[in-house]
């Protein structure tokens, strides 16, 4: 008995002991201030690389987006490790952004380099980067230079993030509409000989002419019209009637004269969904449109049945990739900057603005907050953006007279996304600051926007619709976008969580999700009673906050973002 | 003979021990059990860190709870969180939808587990019974996102195989579009959730069935039984305890009746059914940032919870049925 006793109290001071460390490692060294990362900055300017020798270094990031870790020979980030002495050591998002923020904070467990995010920005995750910018990153301050009001944070003034788009350089070239717009299949344009379609009304009939004509394509019934109103993907259901009235995407308000004022609940609102709930009536609407997700949705856009949808191109470009494979072109489809009447300019088509939501903050983890500024003011140079959007010369694109080319091939490598984990920095690229318009040189930043390349990779069903509109891209089919006014957009605006606006926001988006499908479904003799309801039920719900808010920060925004 | 006396005093030695008086605790008693204490050490430890611990975050619901602050930081808000909690239009109905898929949920899951395990009780072959067993198990183990996805793609109107069924069988005219309906909702998450966990509460059915003494139903053949009154009078009193005993943990869980299948099958036509408290706190509370509210609707939850699990409990003592506590 002796012996067994004494092997038990073995046993459980073993289980004691391994129990208390593992408490001991739970409790956490949470007192990060912004005091250790003036610190690190000091010790960084001591260690700073001098001239010619290279020091290799280690930098934690977190993409906030799901994504594939690069090869381990990647040739860019190689190059970078060569030149710069820098790897990354990349966190991809795997499930929700929020979720993740959140464990984030509450163990204050940052890597070096972050996205941008308002909520990281409000629990102190970054460190101010202002002084560091204007001591070691003279690229950096001279490429942010027209932009340093509007990147500080409007609660504090200081600016913590470097946004990765909107800071446009030279001629802009485009030639993917990446926006919101009512799209129409190929087919149905062709079908009518390349109509001028600028309105609500000519839109809806022509869907309708090639419906009666072709009830059914490949087999199955053919769909009018496509409504996703999913989770967040609510903008297909909500948005249309600003643009309709020739105003940008300001999100749920409309803003005249620096006054802003919720749309949801206006007369022009009302006339389109009505004119939904005309169309609805005579079959056009695709019956399962609000029960749907966006798997479903997406299955009905790839089939290539789906004759028209109010959509944001990017949210639906996976599926026209898929009838492109499947050698569907005349199903992909055309975006129409539609509007109530001809007289009204479409305002569709903006400039892409500053997004202090996206791009990289340094956290106060950071060691080497020094080396990491002085890193991406390297990067920000011309000879590395053209590496990290071209790719390098003679490999992966040919300048001829000065044009930067691809030959057929470098463009099938480029389009192919094994190829990029090996031969493009493309997850830290996308988040990195970045020159976009043209380069010196007069060369596109973006290898796709480049005019030539365009054109050479364009199908002959596209060079069809193009050449009988006279047009070069699809992007001609909207206005050219004045410049953007200074507050702009609205949508951009932080509500500061858990705020009256925050509340508001949220109470409307859920009236709208619940009362605008009743309204499009109802009877027609029934609509103008569900209309009023809906009404009611907003101005109940403390929508005065909201636009408070909203009119408070472009306020704001034009006393301090103004040059 | 001699067999049933050793059973009669094995069996009757623990009631003489019952009656004796408490034991008291001596240092002997603590020496000669040490081990015995030892041993529950790490438990309590185990217990009291991820138990009890995790209850002080409760004071999170009467602050205004901001990240990153030090708790002497934080701004306290009395009862501001559960306020708006219970005077947002919405709770109502809310925890209307919670209780009343909860409960659907509870009752069906429960009579088609135990329907099923006496039903697969009665099969003698034992290759169709695990065939049927396991078919009815395997879908336990998908995520509630493939589970809603089969849902949804079944519940089309396009190719959906119920409405395809339904034609054939020329019950309806044209088909349905069952996730528009207010009306069907309730119906369609209880009907997912059996689908979903069917087989997978039956085991422990067959587990209770497999320990009756093979002797009664001999006795009650014998008696002229048949094979449903076999059912009726044998198997389910001897299953009783195990029913009563699972009917009562579940009680406590009505108010989980899930935020998976209604956040991911519901939409802006079935609303008014398909939000549960879940759905709100997370729109109202997480979304927004404000963990505070988040709280007190788990707090709400787990106030309810505990009442309705002493409730079922006390009820249950009163019939003098098996019991929990």
């Amino acid at each position: 008995m002796g012996g067994k006793s004494k092997a038990m109290y073995k046993v459980s001071l073993i289980v004691l002991l391994s129990l208390s460390f593992a408490l001991s490692g739970c409790g956490g060294n949470n007192n990060n201030t912004a005091g250790k990362a003036e610190e690190t900055a000091a010790a960084g300017t001591a260690s700073a690389n001098t001239e010619g020798k290279i020091e290799p270094f280690n930098v934690s990031v977190f993409i906030g987006a799901a994504g594939q870790q690069p090869t381990p020979d990647n040739k860019i980030y190689k190059k970078i490790k060569e030149e710069t002495g820098a790897t990354f050591d990349m966190e991809f998002l795997a499930g929700d952004i929020n979720q993740k923020l959140g464990v984030m904070i509450a163990g204050q467990d940052y890597p070096d380099l972050m996205t941008g995010n308002t909520k990281l920005t409000a629990a102190g995750a970054y460190i101010p980067l202002e002084d560091l910018i204007e001591e070691y990153a003279p690229n950096l301050k001279a490429h942010y230079a027209d932009y340093w009001n509007m990147m500080k944070d409007p609660n504090d003034g200081h600016i913590y993030i470097l946004p990765n788009y909107g800071v446009y350089n030279g001629k802009v070239n485009s030639s993917w509409y990446s926006g919101p717009a009512f799209w129409i299949q190929k087919a149905v344009l062709k079908e009518f000989n390349y109509p001028q379609v600028k309105t609500l009304d000519q839109y809806f009939d022509l869907i309708e002419q090639y419906k009666a004509k072709y009830p059914k394509i490949d087999g199955s019934p053919t769909i009018g019209f496509e409504i996703l109103n999913y989770d967040w993907k609510n903008w297909g259901l909500f948005n249309a009637p600003q643009h309709l009235i020739g105003h940008p995407n300001d999100g749920g308000v409309v803003v005249n004269d620096g006054v802003a004022e919720i749309f949801a609940d206006k007369d022009y609102a009302k006339q389109y969904y009505q004119k939904l709930n005309e169309i609805n009536q005579k079959g056009l609407i695709d019956k399962e449109t609000f029960v749907q997700n966006y798997d479903q949705y997406m299955a009905k856009l790839s089939s290539g049945t789906v004759l028209g949808m109010f959509d944001q191109h990017w949210n639906f470009n996976a599926a026209e990739d898929s009838l492109t494979t499947q050698g569907k072109i005349e199903r992909t489809y055309v975006g129409l900057p539609l509007v109530y009447d001809e007289s009204t300019k479409d305002y569709y088509r903006d400039l892409a603005v500053l997004n202090l939501n996206n791009g990289f903050g340094i956290s106060i983890n950071a060691k080497n907050a020094v080396q990491i500024i002085k890193l991406l003011d390297t990067l920000i140079q011309e000879d590395w953006q053209k590496t990290f959007s071209w790719g390098v010369e003679g490999e992966d694109y040919i300048v001829e007279n000065g044009r930067f080319m691809r030959t057929q091939e470098q463009r099938d490598n480029a389009a192919d996304a094994t190829w990029q984990l090996a031969n493009k920095a493309k997850a830290m690229f996308d988040y990195l600051p970045k020159t976009e318009g043209s380069f010196s040189d007069g060369n596109s930043t973006d290898a796709a926007a480049q005019p030539e390349e365009y054109k050479a990779g364009l199908k002959p069903f596209d060079k069809e619709v193009l050449d009988a509109y006279g047009y070069d891209s699809y992007v001609d089919f909207f206005s050219e976008p004045p410049a953007n006014p200074v507050y702009y957009p609205a949508w951009s605006i932080d509500l500061i969580e858990g705020s009256d606006a925050k509340i508001a926001s949220t109470k409307l988006n859920e009236l709208q999700t619940k009362f605008l499908p009743k309204a499009i479904l109802a009877d027609p003799a029934d609509f103008d009673s569900v209309w009023t309801d809906y009404t009611g039920q907003i101005q109940k719900a403390n929508v005065k906050a909201y636009e408070d808010k909203i009119n408070e920060q472009i306020k704001w925004r034009i006393e301090n973002w103004s040059k | 003979m001699d067999e049933t006396l050793e059973i009669d005093t094995v069996v009757r030695h623990p009631k003489k021990n019952r009656k004796k008086k408490k034991q008291p605790v001596t240092w002997r008693l603590i020496k000669n059990q040490n081990q015995l204490i030892w041993m529950s050490v790490p438990l309590m430890l185990y217990i009291i860190l991820f138990a009890y611990v995790p209850v002080w975050g409760w004071t999170m619901a009467f602050q205004n709870y901001k990240p990153a602050k030090s708790f002497g930081e934080q701004e306290w808000v009395g009862l501001k969180q559960f306020k708006f909690l219970f005077t947002d239009d919405n709770f109502i109905r809310v925890l209307r939808n919670t209780l009343a898929m909860g409960l659907i949920n509870l009752i069906l899951g429960f009579v088609t587990a135990i329907v099923l395990a006496l039903l697969l009780n009665e099969i003698k072959k034992v290759f169709w019974k695990r065939t049927v067993q396991t078919i009815s198990y395997l879908p336990h183990f998908l995520s509630w996102i493939i589970v809603t996805g089969i849902v949804a793609t079944s519940l089309s109107i396009n190719d959906g195989i119920v409405n395809i069924v339904l034609m054939k069988l020329h019950l309806i005219k044209e088909p349905i579009l069952w996730l528009s309906e207010g009306k069907y909702f309730w119906g369609i998450v209880g009907a997912s959730h059996v689908w979903k966990e069917v087989g997978w509460n039956t085991i422990i059915y067959l587990a209770a069935i497999a320990s009756i003494d093979p002797a009664l139903y001999e006795a009650a053949e014998i008696d002229g039984a048949n094979r449903y009154k076999k059912m009726m009078f044998v198997t389910l009193p001897g299953i009783k305890a195990t029913i009563v005993i699972l009917m009562i943990m579940s009680i406590g869980h009505v108010l989980e009746a899930g935020f998976e299948v209604q956040y991911l099958l519901g939409n802006g036509l079935v609303v008014d059914w398909a939000e549960t408290i879940d759905i709100f706190v997370l729109k109202y509370g997480l979304a927004q940032g404000n963990y505070s509210l988040a709280t007190a609707g788990g707090i709400f939850k787990t106030v309810v919870s505990v009442t309705l699990l002493l409730m079922a409990n006390g009820i249950s003592k009163r019939l003098g049925e098996e019991r929990l506590l």
